[in-house]
């Protein structure tokens, strides 16, 4: 079985040719198009720098840097969320029903449209919302709190549940591998709780942190619904750039926007490769976790 | 004999070859040790443990002293296990009258401040760090420095005969090596007990038979209190200073391997260590230790081992172990000998010896030849002394 598993010498550029295809090449027609024009509705295939000089002049950087911040902060918060919620999930939990339903519950964001279940916030969110009026009918605050909606911190809170289970899942199904006798092991050995999250536990689950950090922060930097819906048109990020320039038919400015995205994303993995391979080799992180 | 042995440690210490290398591993043993020939190294007071409705210890008491070769020998599901875990701490006993190491109630102190470490069946050696790491993550976790940790965790290597092994990744090791990678790391914080859960069980025959002596080379040499579980008899017989035989949760028979080899006290302990011919019997007279028991009509004398003294007329057992007995053509002569007629049956033979069936008046019987020419007759005696001829419990 295992044999027949082994890819032939046919496989793997199979795989590559396709995969460039499919993903690599269309990639590079978005950052070449970035260096074209649009002259009544036609393609000038002229190289120019024109579309990039206004990017950069129009303020749009802002925008990048923006979304980077968001992105970055979101994950984190994301992961100092995910990791113990997993970490409970996994190991903790000790009852099966309990576990299944949970599970379920965390891929209800997953067959819910986005744009429907962040429009809810708002009514729960405004100065005439839910919050607003408790806090004022119980004497709390004296007049409605107004940077609960359209701001930074509602785009925040809006991106929390839709981000959370591609943070969680390959946490929890990493340490669901790690067996209960490295656990115990330290323990035994006199690693204190604490010791035993950080020297085997962690570790152990990176794997799962590094894949969650990849599925969060990658469709967090695209994301469009939340600051649209919850920001109110002050927190503008580049997924919004894209999609008004594509509305007003701008394709050469939509695709030098995404060539930010696609660069900013390749440097934030490159970064987390970096971080990560002094101590851990990806390809091997996995053969690790196996006795 | 524990206490003596316990006495002894110090200058085993200094004549055993691995001594001056097992420096960085030993125990310290100054205080302990000598109040240890009164005090007990380990205390587990009828400690009652169930998972569900199945009970894994129905009041099970044992005590280990300071230096002792303790196996716990039992099949699988009879509470070994669980109470190796109990001790460590890494399971709560449902109930426990006191569970004390070195004097000290532990029973509510959690596994981690407990002073025993535990050589896992599987060896649970942590995959993402070296060999190096595993040895010295005891001392990592209590603050040893790094260059005083790594000096006892080569200490200890060399100790399992694996200094260069330091910078070895996990899952380039033997399955041997593993196993004794997992020795040394449950060595090195020098624990007041090490704690063996089937650490050979993974092994194949021959490694495991150099692995028992290895052991007991180092039990010798650090004078560590050693609490080993096993299911093999075989290894229960060659390290232990002493053995508890358990049974579904509860004790069958603690005794030195001498005691429940040659004088088991049920028909279960028996069986267990390997006694071929068990038959049910009759008492017919007991005096002092021989007692006089009747098989079908036959009449046998052997010697007493049970539990609680029966009554004449009551239901025993009598057991024979296939090598003490002995075949002949003429019945031989003497006091003290059980003699049967038979015809010679089958015969296996085993490289060494050859197991031949004996067909008697009390049924099949089997005996062990170890000089294959003895005997090839069709009609013959099976005879052996009363001294092995064991009559216990039911």
């Amino acid at each position: 079985m295992l044999d027949r598993l082994t890819p032939s010498g046919v496989a793997v550029p199979a795989f590559l040719i396709t995969w460039s295809l499919v993903v690599i090449l269309p990639l590079l027609v978005i950052v070449l198009f970035s260096f074209l024009q649009v002259k009544s509705y036609r393609v000038v295939y002229v190289p120019t720098l024109g579309t990039w000089e206004s990017v950069i002049d129009s303020g749009r950087w802002i925008v990048a840097v923006r979304t980077l911040r968001i992105a970055i902060t979101m994950t984190l918060i994301e992961l100092l969320l995910a990791f113990p919620f997993a970490l409970w999930l996994a190991k903790g939990c000790k009852s099966k029903p309990a576990k299944a339903i949970i599970i379920t519950l965390l891929t209800i964001p997953f067959f819910l449209d986005t744009s429907s279940r962040i429009i809810v916030w708002r009514s729960i969110l405004g100065t005439n919302g839910i919050v607003n009026t408790v806090l004022t009918s119980m004497g709390i605050v004296d007049e409605p709190i107004s940077w609960l909606l359209y701001s930074e911190f509602a785009v925040h809170f809006g991106m929390l549940g839709s981000y959370f289970p591609t943070m969680v899942f390959p946490i929890f199904m990493i340490m669901s591998l790690i067996d209960d006798d490295y656990i115990q092991a330290s323990s035994d050995l006199g690693a204190s709780p604490g010791q035993t999250l950080l020297y085997v536990i962690l570790p152990m689950s990176l794997p799962g942190v590094v894949a969650g950090v990849v599925f969060t922060l990658v469709p967090l930097m695209a994301a469009f619904v939340e600051p649209q819906m919850l920001g109110g048109g002050f927190v503008n990020l580049l997924g919004n750039s894209v999609n008004s320039a594509l509305q007003e038919l701008k394709y050469p400015t939509a695709a030098a926007l995404s060539t930010i995205v696609v660069a900013l994303l390749g440097v934030c993995l490159a970064a987390l490769i970096l971080i990560t391979r002094k101590r851990f080799d990806m390809s091997t992180m996995f053969q690790a976790i196996r006795r | 004999m524990p206490n003596g042995q316990s006495a002894l440690a110090t200058p085993t210490m200094e004549r055993a070859p691995a001594a001056g290398q097992a420096a960085g591993a030993v125990p310290d043993r100054e205080g302990p040790a000598r109040q240890g020939n009164v005090q007990p190294m380990l205390e587990v007071i009828d400690a009652v443990h169930a998972y569900g409705d199945v009970v894994a210890l129905d009041n099970v008491t044992v005590t280990a002293a300071p230096g002792e070769f303790l196996t716990i020998l039992g099949e699988s599901g009879s509470g070994k296990t669980t109470l190796l875990r109990l001790i460590s701490g890494l399971e709560k006993p449902y109930k426990i009258g006191a569970l004390r190491l070195n004097g000290v109630d532990v029973s509510e102190v959690p596994a981690f401040s407990r002073n025993c470490t535990t050589v896992f069946q599987n060896y649970a050696l942590f995959p993402h760090m070296t060999v190096g790491a595993n040895v010295e993550y005891g001392l990592r976790v209590r603050g040893v420095p790094p260059d005083e940790r790594r000096q006892r965790a080569q200490d200890a290597l060399k100790l399992v005969r694996l200094a260069d092994k330091y910078d070895r990744r996990i899952h380039q090791l033997s399955g041997g090596e593993r196993q004794r990678v997992a020795l040394a790391r449950a060595l090195v914080p020098r624990p007041a007990i090490l704690l063996l859960d089937e650490p050979l069980g993974a092994l194949d025959e021959k490694l495991r038979v150099d692995m028992q002596v290895e052991l007991m080379e180092i039990h010798k040499s650090l004078g560590m209190t050693f609490v080993y579980i096993t299911h093999s008899q075989e290894e229960a017989l060659t390290m232990s200073d002493r053995i508890i035989l358990m049974r579904k949760g509860r004790i069958e028979q603690a005794g030195t391997p001498h005691e429940i080899f040659d004088r088991p006290v049920s028909r279960f302990v028996a069986g267990f260590m390997g006694v071929e011919n068990l038959m049910e019997a009759t008492l017919v007279g007991l005096d002092g230790d021989d007692a006089l028991v009747e098989v079908d009509g036959q009449r046998m004398a052997g010697a007493w081992s049970g539990r609680t003294r029966p009554a004449v007329g009551d239901k025993v057992v009598v057991g024979m172990r296939a090598e003490r007995l002995h075949i002949a053509d003429r019945p031989p002569q003497g006091p003290g000998l059980n003699v049967l007629p038979g015809r010679l049956d089958s015969a296996i033979y085993k490289g060494k010896y050859l197991d031949r069936t004996v067909l008697t008046e009390v049924g099949p019987i089997k005996v062990r030849l170890w000089d294959s020419s003895s005997s090839t007759a069709e009609q013959g005696f099976v005879w052996w002394k009363k001294a092995d001829c064991m009559v216990m419990s039911a």
